[in-house]
């Protein structure tokens, strides 16, 4: 975890708060969510039972361009793109057909698609955005967190906003001083809600 | 004659002189794997004719190695099949047990995550006890693993084991009631098993399976079965044409103590029943033929010679 500035994971149990420790950094690393995530503490107290989880996001500013997944290679009427990066293939076939119309875009195979007679310059088509990948990843952090927490924890609150989250979770009613508790673990990471 | 559990690996030419050479000497094959162009028997062999299989086999480079586990059926309780379990650890030790010869069933209770909301239907528990022995995989936390253990325990009959995060002292102390067999250090995680730690975790799982299975055949031996589960198979096979057409990996299941037929209990457990196993004596005299929990699958349980007064 040498990639997020502040990773903590408190439990009275030490071998449970190792293994979630690893449970976690294994989960992240799955989802690819190291590189978003600055700061997250984990807090697990089985005894009540509760599970929380607060963090701090790095800003995310990039957005995914044509350019950034496939290769254009220009030719007398057509232009053939050689996709290398599948995610967001299904959104640029969307803006393409929308743009140039369904019968002057073609994708003979998975990983090749060509523009019949379109009057625009590659460079122009490289910079066709086709991707915000932080739109998703409200849902992708949310998803990890609930592979993260003990299974058995299925009633939830979530909360996502100016790049701070909170999960809570347990199985049993949360209590109702969970927003104290929330603003308590944020303090350790010298952070605010 | 004792028979001992091994597995023979090696090439598809000229096998069948294995097979055979086993069936002479009293042995029986309990499963035979084709992969390609290689054999995986598991068996069971007289114990002083293993070195003249090995002989016999070693000019077509075949392999002879023990298996323990040949010959069991064990349950693999998993708590649940959510992405929390599966497939890291549920499946690598399903998986590693039946690289030595058993045949492993994956149980995945219905409410078995949680600490308050853990519990175990009647269904999961008939099944369990249908095992030779089960095989319990916990979490992490010892405070759970405290809390849910004697609800996740009533009722099952068949040896376990707990496989859980905390240590193994840590596993005995908590556990109530006690249970057959602990390995700490194998709780919940997330990535495959293949550094030599982890699959020496895997190995000592393996260790505590065999320890209590050896346990309970010292058990069996002090009052023998009236016949061998595995020379049963062999008769039903011959004997009922119908256990050839099934697809399932083994029709034939053998157990510690009995069978598991994989043919629907109302059409064939009457002709079970009738089966004559030597002079007059039918399966239904010294066996119990009764439905599984298992789809419709017929359970056989041998009777111990003390009940029957027969050894076939």
């Amino acid at each position: 975890m040498l990639a997020v500035e502040y990773f903590e994971v408190e439990c009275h149990e030490p071998v449970g708060a190792e293994y979630y420790k690893q449970i976690t950094n294994d989960v992240l690393l799955d989802h690819n969510l190291l590189r978003v995530i600055e700061k997250l503490h984990i807090s697990i107290d089985p005894k009540i039972p509760v599970f929380i989880a607060v963090g701090v996001l790095k800003p995310i500013t990039t957005v995914v361009r044509v350019g950034d997944i496939a290769n254009i290679n220009p030719q007398e009427g057509k232009m053939t793109l050689v996709i290398t990066e599948e995610t967001y293939l299904a959104s640029m076939l969307n803006i393409f057909w929308e743009r140039f119309g369904k019968d002057r875009v073609e994708q003979p195979d998975r990983f090749t698609v060509i523009l019949y007679n379109v009057q625009v310059e590659a460079k122009e088509i490289e910079a066709i955005v086709i991707g915000h990948p932080s739109e998703s990843l409200h849902r992708d952090l949310i998803y990890a967190l609930r592979c993260v927490a003990p299974e058995g924890f299925r009633l939830r609150s979530e909360r996502f906003e100016n790049g701070k989250f909170s999960f809570v979770a347990s199985e049993n009613t949360l209590m109702e001083n969970i927003n104290e508790l929330i603003k308590a673990k944020f303090a350790l990471m010298g952070e605010t809600p | 004659m004792t028979l001992v559990p091994v597995t023979y690996k090696g090439g598809i030419y000229q096998h069948d002189i294995v097979i055979d050479l086993i069936e002479d000497l009293g042995g029986y094959v309990v499963q035979k794997h084709v992969l390609a162009q290689e054999v995986v028997l598991q068996c069971f062999v007289p114990k002083d004719d293993i070195e003249l299989i090995r002989e016999i086999s070693r000019p077509i480079f075949g392999e002879v190695t023990d298996s323990p586990l040949v010959g069991t059926e064990i349950a693999i309780v998993s708590m649940s099949l959510e992405i929390h379990h599966l497939p890291h650890p549920s499946c690598d030790i399903a998986e590693y047990v039946r690289r030595i010869g058993a045949k492993s069933n994956m149980v995945s209770l219905a409410r078995g995550p949680g600490k308050r909301i853990a519990g175990l239907n009647d269904e999961e528990r008939d099944v369990i006890n249908e095992h030779d022995i089960a095989v319990y995989l916990m979490g992490n936390f010892e405070t759970c693993i405290e809390h849910k253990m004697p609800i996740l325990l009533r009722g099952i009959e068949v040896p376990v084991v707990v496989c859980g995060g905390p240590d193994k002292e840590t596993l005995i102390k908590v556990v109530d009631p006690p249970v057959e067999g602990y390995v700490g250090g194998v709780g919940r995680f997330m990535r495959r098993t293949k550094e030599v730690d982890q699959l020496d975790k895997l190995d000592e799982i393996i260790g505590e399976i065999t320890r209590v299975l050896e346990k309970r055949r010292e058990d069996l031996a002090k009052d023998p079965l009236s016949v061998a589960p595995a020379r049963l198979m062999n008769l039903i096979r011959e004997r009922v044409p119908a256990i050839l057409a099934v697809t399932s990996p083994t029709p034939l299941t053998v157990q510690m103590g009995g069978l598991r037929v994989k043919l629907p209990y109302d059409t064939f457990a009457p002709e079970l029943r009738r089966m004559e196993i030597e002079d007059g004596i039918t399966l239904g005299d010294i066996a119990e033929v009764v439905p599984s929990r298992m789809r419709d699958y017929i359970l056989v349980r041998v009777l111990p010679f003390s009940e029957t007064n027969t050894v076939i």
